[in-house]
């Protein structure tokens, strides 16, 4: 009796343990966010902000330039993850599907990509980009987010074709369709799982990407958020309501897609972990 | 690129596979020999975009890593071809050999902590209730979702040293001599508040993906080992964890480049600080190339970084070379 | 508001010049043609809150009157200014004039990115004071113009002062000992705030002992903490830095030592006098008990040394606007707008006739004695390597307040310091 309600019992108490350390940074920003600067830099904590205050909101997105910053994070984000994702579609339905020769190869090649450590390399993609001229563009941006994020959302994908049972696409050629219409009506389809969670990790990480953009892009009309988000400590020194409200701002949109997407997301994401 | 090379194919493996029967039975010879370029040219795009946007910035670091490049020449244009000069100079400094060594721990004890805690809380996942499960699984996606430049400045916070809540919790707890401590302070406690920050944010995608798995094991499979008289225990070692073998493996692969490459949440929290004492590769690397502004030495030591970095994943890299010539 | 309009302004601009003429902006190659410069447009760099936006917009709208060209202002953060500077300058459009730190002048001197501006200096600068244009000068050559400079001074709370029964300001380094004790003894509030790597006072503190940072050997610079005049520096550091409780290892920015003092419970903290705005803003009550004293030196006579911080302007020497450039600098650094400067900002002017601008203005009278004795860092072009993040003084004084004698603090820097100090150029 006494062991199984302690049995039932402490993996409940750990979950709420969990669950609190998984959430109370987050909590805290978004508390720290609402909250009047004398609540923030009291002496006791203030746990529950009571007087909710949107001055620290007005603070951050009153910086000059904010809304163009959305606008480019948004655009530069938004294309990367849409051009990765039909490029890395077509190679990872060639990697999981055919064989080929140097198939093991082009795997590796990938892998040995998604290695890339891309702030050791900014200078080098600096002086390529400034040489051609393409500086304060979102161009070379959107590029080089593309490339970013391609080799881990090839690789994952691969997984999810792989996952998805050949018979279905067998018979669907039997019934007369081409390889290419097999893939479209019955391959697509069953890849959404996939393709959601792909495309929620580039999303990420192109919207999180700062150091080359810091590089690149001197003219505010080019830059984006994680930017404006990163300047804050220097500007604002240690106004802590008007850098968790930016940073707030800035996590939104990543927390809303992360758990609206995330049951379908989750399920697929294994079998392209699986895979390896 | 040693990798590649380890073993050579044992076999004509593509070729072994092809007569393999069954209901993969290869599609009619026709549309296979239309197809022959198909995979080549569905790579093509994937492949373009890797040698125009990841080729030649590589290729370009490691052109100037032969260079003596700094502020004059920069702003001059000018090329200064120095020799090895600079991997001499980084090769023969004890920074160096020190920021690696620091590198491959800091690396280790995220990934190991990553592992054992993502592992656990995966598992407990699996005994939860339903609505338990569904609490925790929304707590786990949120410090997943926080995007890194955000997570960081929100830990600056908790961490501050004038009204950040854990100074005030340790005091409140009794340990006073942390009320005003400053995380910043000590190479120890900047790496511990890193770690933390890691491990936060890596632990869910490790114990949930590791969830999803649990629940595809099939359930014949305990069923057996429970009427082969098999314990808890026993059960786990001998279902749940060679099933999960594969996917621990590619786990561990990727936690280790993107702890390894943990080049933010050092560089922002207290810019590898302080006195350079918690610099990892990838921001050296920065700090001596951008931030010191001898660029071709910068390069240097990025060359050097994806080198280290191929080393420590080499392991992983031969077990999937080998594994690919089984599958299909 | 106002920069928005200045911006609004910039980009009106180069509208105009695109139906103007139908070209870029870059062709008219600087050169002022029958229509004066009209359509085009000077991009200038200066520091966030170096400038006032009124100087800003008033010096525009004289820039347009004389050449009908418009100016368009781009603040920058001192943060990463060097890394941000030197990959402008390398590239195709850099900024046409800028605004530099004296301290780092040297090294873009030598990097061939400034240009020459000896007929500049030859036109108005024959009373530029001569310890301030020592900075802009590399091997003989006129590389950047003067343009304001600044040291820091005591801000006191007077409420706090009057509580612990201080009637007068210190006038020697033991009398502003004691007073601050008294606050210690006899209030509760902090006597001064001074974290530890508020290093521009130490390097002031230097330069009252007559120290130098650096010593020459052979034909490179090494480190010379363990000058005993440093080390002298130093333990006066310590001293006062004992009877605060800020961090020893940030500096005055992190958190802004202004809020910290805004909270009005610290007696006094050394900094710029426009650092009491930054007071002002976190808290409007404290305007009226905010006070300035020079840094009290040694002895009465004598004030403390000062770091005479300040900057220069500079044409980038890729610019297409070379005589726009100057135009713009004959402008800015003429008697009215390099006076309303130091009217404004209560920064020394670049010559003295134009002092006067600074009576009336407490911190700026306040800090004007010291200036005569302040000096700067060393004006190699070695020395920007070292302020680079992590700066090496920083860490020494962080390392001597931690407990480590001075001599130890600087055998343990002096490798890293001596390393950039000989990095290549």
């Amino acid at each position: 009796m006494r062991r199984s309600l302690f049995g039932r019992l402490w993996p409940n108490v750990t979950a709420v343990v969990l669950f609190v350390g998984c959430v109370f940074p987050v909590y805290w920003m978004f508390a720290t966010a609402f909250k009047p600067t004398g609540d923030i830099l009291a002496e006791d904590p203030v746990w529950f902000p009571t007087d909710i205050t949107l001055e620290h909101f007005r603070t951050a997105t009153g910086v000059e330039h904010f809304w163009t910053y959305v606008r480019n994070s948004l655009t530069v984000t938004v294309l990367a993850v849409a051009f990765s994702l039909i490029i890395a579609l077509a190679g990872s339905f060639a990697l999981a599907r055919m064989r080929f020769k140097g198939r093991r190869g082009f795997i590796v090649g990938f892998m040995l990509a998604q290695m890339a450590p891309w702030e050791v390399m900014i200078i080098a993609i600096y002086m390529i980009v400034r040489d051609a001229s393409m500086l304060n563009s979102l161009v070379p941006l959107t590029l080089f987010y593309t490339m970013m994020i391609l080799p881990f959302t090839l690789l994952t994908l691969r997984g999810f074709v792989a996952a998805v049972p050949k018979e279905l696409e067998e018979s669907a050629m039997v019934d007369g369709c081409t390889r290419p219409q097999a893939f479209r009506r019955v391959i697509l389809p069953l890849l959404a799982p996939g393709l959601m969670a792909t495309s929620l990790f580039g999303f990420i990480t192109a919207w999180n990407e700062f150091a080359l953009v810091l590089v690149l892009n001197k003219d505010a009309g080019a830059q984006t958020l994680p930017l404006w988000l990163s300047r804050f400590q220097t500007q604002f020194g240690n106004d802590w309501g008007a850098t968790m409200a930016a940073s707030s701002l800035f996590a939104v949109p990543i927390l809303i897609l992360f758990v609206y997407l995330q049951r379908k997301a989750v399920s697929g994401l294994t079998a392209g972990a699986v895979k390896g | 690129m040693t990798v590649q090379t380890e073993r050579p194919p044992s076999g004509p493996a593509d070729v072994r596979k092809a007569d393999d029967g069954g209901p993969g039975a290869p599609t009619p010879r026709a549309a296979s020999r239309a197809g022959a370029l198909g995979p080549y040219l569905l790579l093509l795009p994937a492949c373009a975009a890797t040698v125009l946007l990841l080729g030649w910035p590589l290729l370009k670091d490691v052109l100037l890593s032969f260079q003596n490049l700094n502020m004059a020449q920069l702003i001059q244009h000018a090329t200064e071809w120095n020799g090895v000069d600079n991997y001499k100079e980084t090769l023969t400094s004890e920074d160096f050999w020190r920021v690696t060594l620091r590198s491959i721990l800091f690396t280790a004890t995220n990934v190991a902590l990553i592992m054992i805690l993502g592992a656990l809380i995966g598992l407990l996942l699996a005994r939860l209730g339903k609505r338990m499960r569904f609490t925790l699984l929304i707590g786990l996606v949120l410090a997943w979702a926080m995007p890194i430049v955000a997570a960081t400045t929100v830990y600056q916070w908790l961490f501050a040293q004038r009204f950040g809540v854990v100074n005030w919790v340790l005091d409140r707890l009794g340990w006073h001599s942390m009320a005003d401590y400053s995380w910043t302070s000590s190479q120890m406690s900047t790496f511990f508040v890193v770690t933390v920050l890691i491990v936060w944010m890596s632990v869910p995608f490790v114990a949930i993906n590791l969830y999803a798995a649990t629940t595809t094991i099939p359930n014949e499979l305990y069923e057996a080992a429970s009427l082969d008289g098999a314990g808890a225990w026993r059960s786990f070692t001998a279902v749940t964890l060679p099933f999960l073998r594969p996917f621990l493996y590619a786990t561990t692969f990727l936690e280790v480049i993107w702890v390894f490459k943990a080049f933010a949440q050092v560089l922002l929290f207290n810019q590898g600080g302080p006195d350079r004492l918690t610099e990892i590769l990838p921001v050296y690397a920065y700090v001596e190339g951008i931030g010191n502004q001898h660029y071709g030495m910068g390069a240097a030591i990025a060359v050097l970084t994806i080198l280290i970095l191929l080393g420590l994943t080499a392991h992983y890299l031969r077990i999937v070379l080998k594994q690919e010539e089984d599958e299909l | 508001m106002k920069r928005k309009l200045v911006a609004a302004i910039g980009v009106a601009g180069m509208l105009f010049s695109v139906a103007a003429c139908g070209g870029d902006d870059g062709d008219g190659g600087g050169k002022a043609g029958a229509d004066g410069y009209a359509g085009q447009t000077l991009t200038v760099w200066v520091m966030d809150g170096s400038s006032p936006d009124q100087w800003q917009k008033d010096l525009a709208a004289a820039f347009e009157a004389k050449t009908k060209a418009k100016v368009k202002f781009e603040n920058q953060q001192w943060n990463g200014i060097q890394q941000k500077l030197t990959t402008a300058l390398s590239e195709e459009n850099p900024p046409d004039v800028f605004e530099i730190g004296n301290t780092q002048t040297p090294a873009y001197a030598k990097t061939g990115g400034l240009a020459d501006l000896a007929d500049l200096k030859a036109e108005i600068g024959a009373d530029w004071t001569e310890s301030l244009n020592q900075s802009s000068i590399y091997e003989g050559k006129q590389y950047a113009a003067p343009w304001y400079f600044a040291n820091r001074v005591v801000l006191y709370n007077k409420k706090v002062w009057a509580d612990a029964g201080l009637k007068d300001t210190p006038k020697t380094r033991d009398e502003f000992y004691d007073a601050l004790k008294t606050i210690g003894d006899k209030t509760d509030a902090e006597p001064i705030y001074l974290p530890g790597q508020n290093w521009y006072h130490f390097v002031g503190l230097v330069i009252g002992e007559g120290g130098e940072l650096v010593k020459k050997d052979g034909d490179k610079y090494v480190s010379n903490l363990d000058d005993p005049k440093v080390v002298a520096a130093a333990e006066t550091y310590k001293k006062f830095q004992a009877l605060s409780k800020a961090p020893k290892d940030k500096d005055e920015a992190t958190p802004q030592q202004g809020e910290v003092f805004a909270k009005g419970n610290v007696g006094a903290f050394i900094g710029m006098g426009w650092e009491a705005g930054i007071a002002i803003k976190a808290n409007p009550e404290i305007e009226k008990e905010i006070g300035y004293f020079t840094i009290p030196g040694e002895t009465a006579d004598k004030p403390e040394g000062v770091f005479l911080g300040g900057s220069n302007l500079a044409v980038a020497a890729g610019s297409k606007k070379q005589d726009l450039a100057k135009e713009f600098l004959k402008l800015a650094l003429s008697d009215k707008f390099e006076g309303q400067l130091a009217k404004l900002n209560g920064v020394i002017p670049n010559k003295e006739s134009l002092q006067s601008n600074l009576e009336g203005n407490a911190p700026a009278e306040a800090a004007a004695p010291a200036a005569a004795v302040g000096g700067t860092t060393p004006l190699i072009p070695e020395w920007a390597a070292v302020e680079n993040a992590p700066n090496p003084i920083k860490t020494y004084l962080t390392a001597v307040l931690n407990g480590k004698s001075p001599a130890e603090a600087a055998k343990q820097i002096e490798g890293e310091f001596n390393k950039r100090l000989e990095q290549q150029q």
